[in-house]
């Protein structure tokens, strides 16, 4: 198995696709690096402007240095949530200073790796049986004693090692390159989280690979392989992660956000007409909170069935289930933001009856400061990442072992 | 030549495939330690499938193939240690070296402790020039390709060559080069089983030669037998002859 595992290595390494595709591969991983650590600069910049007063209730939330490598939903968690009396107000927060992520998706590694990198692992995969056919080697090797799943596991590792070594490379030096900074400052959780969420694209440069092979098992030219595997790609891609929202909005009703702000002044206008006649404010805030907080409840449950049900959906493709891992490794996740605005609520309703009796008696007052945790890692895999993590292992075992099976079968003459 | 048991053996050997032609129809034959076997035919005849049979690329219908006594159904890895193999196009891997190729393919069949010098030699040996010998394959002539792919099957050092129209669009020279290294290989003790279109060639170099027609072995011949027969002539009477399913 090493011998055609070395053999695959040696192989790259002589190739000029090789070099053409590492070559890409690293300048867009240098460049995406560089754009986020900028990004993530800035975004340290907004905060020590709009970081609350030690007297404001003011929920804002730092920058996570994890969000260079994933920015998921890290910039609505970065806004400030200000705490008054008619409610949690949304400000401005760390936005992006890039309007360029305004048009096109962010660069961040997450996608590189989730677009480019699939691809180039197909790219690594798509000829490995079909070229060896091709060429006449297949026959050959095979004419030795040498088992089809030696061949196929020895290209597989070969393969393997001669495109995550280049690029566990360019990351470390990329990392290397952020920690230059001083401002930057990565807790020994986030390197766990780090070496996590390195640990889940390598599974997921992994399936691709697999996938490659797999497809070439089933065609018996190299350029049947090219287009079948595009055409996969794009599915799993791009297709079958937006179709799960789509899908999901047609099958859970959740009330439109102009919707809630109707209900939201419907709320108002009752409570203040009523205050005009008792003038018992204090009351009328207080039920305004209460009849908020359940229509922002309800609103919520309604929305996280939708979140769930699109997630369950999309995670159909893998590619989902690498986006939802690694996101939520990262603390930009569709969980981390559901928690962080339970929390942000939460911190709201705590000092809520302070903010209330401060209007009353117009008098400023010294609120707690918000507090807010990260998910713990045990929680995160709990909630889901264990599952995406579990799923991608899946796909992996599942491709491998379909290529396997066609490749026992496959006519090398 | 009777003395030694043989070491190629097909046993009422047919392959139906799954279209339903019959490539190949109760074929018996068998090769001893020091022979060349020639088997001619026409394209379709069913040489290459008998010898994808005794490789295993292809499992029979019936009968048995046997490699060195061993069933190649049954036990295909045993059976392809003893085994080398030369097919007619030897592409190779164009971005290997000579001696890249040939260090591959020795290691894959079990030589892991050969020097450089090693595999100069074997390539020396079918003349394959010194400047090639660290030249990337893909400059080379189907000529020199095909050296080097004798050369792979020389090295493995296994008793039995099977070899798959291996003089096929060589030139004359390079093709009576490979003959000569045959006749060495002949001397060596191994034992060859070869399918060709040439039939000047096969009566230079066969000790035995099968004619093959509609996947039947339907002559044979020893080179004694031969001095005293026109092959050519018989070759081509046979393929004019009715077609036997007629």
């Amino acid at each position: 198995m090493w011998t055609i595992a070395r053999k695959e290595i040696v192989s790259n390494l002589l190739s000029y696709k090789f070099f053409i595709v590492i070559f890409l591969t690293v300048i867009l991983i240098f460049t995406s690096f560089f754009i986020m650590y900028r990004d993530f600069n800035d975004r340290l910049s907004d905060y020590d402007i709009i970081k609350p007063k030690p007297e404001e209730p003011i929920a804002v939330l730092a920058p996570n240095p994890l969000s260079m490598f994933s920015k998921g939903l890290d910039e609505a968690m970065g806004r400030s949530f200000e705490s008054t009396v008619i409610g949690i107000t949304v400000r401005a927060g760390q936005k992006s200073g890039n309007e360029v992520f305004s048009f096109f998706p962010t660069p961040d590694f997450m996608y590189i790796v989730k677009v480019v990198l699939s691809l180039v692992a197909l790219l690594f995969g798509f000829d490995q049986i079909s070229r060896e056919k091709e060429r006449g080697t297949l026959r050959l090797m095979l004419s030795n004693s040498a088992s089809r799943a030696k061949v196929l596991v020895g290209k597989w590792v070969g393969n393997f090692l001669s495109l995550s070594i280049p690029f566990l490379l360019v990351v470390l030096l990329g990392f290397s390159f952020v920690n230059l900074n001083r401002d930057i400052h990565f807790s020994a959780n986030q390197l766990v989280r780090l070496a996590l969420i390195l640990c889940v694209t390598l599974f997921y440069m992994a399936l691709f690979l697999s996938l490659g092979i797999l497809i070439s098992t089933l065609t018996r030219k190299a350029a049947v392989s090219v287009v079948a595997l595009l055409f996969i790609w794009v599915l799993m891609v791009f297709v079958i992660p937006n179709m799960g929202n789509l899908l999901a909005r047609q099958l859970v009703d959740v009330p439109s956000v102009a919707g809630l702000s109707e209900k939201r002044n419907q709320i108002w206008t009752r409570e203040v007409l009523l205050g005009m006649q008792d003038r018992n404010w204090e009351d009328h805030y207080s039920k305004i909170n209460r009849e908020e907080g359940l229509l922002e409840e309800d609103y919520r449950n309604k929305f996280n069935r939708l979140v769930k049900l699109s997630k369950n959906i999309s995670r159909i493709s893998p590619v989902s289930s690498f986006v939802y891992a690694v996101t939520d490794l990262a603390g930009t996740g569709i969980g981390e933001e559901d928690n962080f605005k339970r929390a942000v609520i939460s911190y709201n309703n705590n000092i809520f009856p302070e903010i209330s009796a401060a209007v009353m008696d117009r008098k400023p007052r010294q609120y707690p400061a918000f507090q807010y945790n990260y998910r713990e890692l045990p929680e995160v895999f709990a909630r889901g990442t264990l599952f995406d993590m579990s799923w991608l292992i899946f796909f992996n075992i599942l491709f491998f072992a379909l290529s396997y099976l066609a490749f026992v079968q496959y006519d090398v003459r | 030549m009777e003395k030694f048991e043989p070491i190629i053996k097909a046993d009422d050997l047919s392959k139906r495939y799954e279209d339903g032609v019959l490539a190949l129809d109760h074929l018996n034959l068998e090769v001893r330690p020091g022979e060349v076997y020639c088997l001619l035919g026409a394209n379709g005849a069913g040489k290459t499938t008998a010898i994808n049979l005794f490789l295993n690329f292809l499992p029979p219908t019936t009968g048995t193939c046997y490699i060195n006594g061993i069933d190649v159904t049954k036990d295909p890895l045993e059976a392809k240690k003893y085994v080398s193999f030369v097919s007619e196009n030897v592409m190779l891997y164009g971005n290997f070296t000579a001696r890249q190729n040939l260090d591959f393919f020795a290691k894959l069949g079990g030589k892991t402790d050969l020097s450089r010098e090693d595999y100069h030699q074997v390539m020396r040996r079918v003349s394959l020039q010194e400047k090639a010998f660290e030249q990337r394959v893909k400059s080379f002539s189907k000529g020199m390709r095909q050296k080097l792919g004798i050369s792979i099957a020389i090295i493995k050092d296994a008793p039995t060559i099977l070899l798959d129209e291996p003089t096929s669009g060589l030139d004359p020279k390079a093709a009576s080069e490979f003959l000569d290294i045959l006749n060495e290989l002949r001397e060596e003790g191994k034992a060859v089983l070869m399918s060709t279109h040439d039939i000047f060639r096969a009566k230079d170099v066969a000790n035995r030669v099968g004619i093959m027609k509609e996947g039947r072995l339907v002559m044979e011949r020893t080179r004694e037998e031969l001095q005293y027969e026109d092959l050519v002539k018989i070759y081509i009477d046979y393929m004019r002859a009715e077609p036997l399913s007629a």
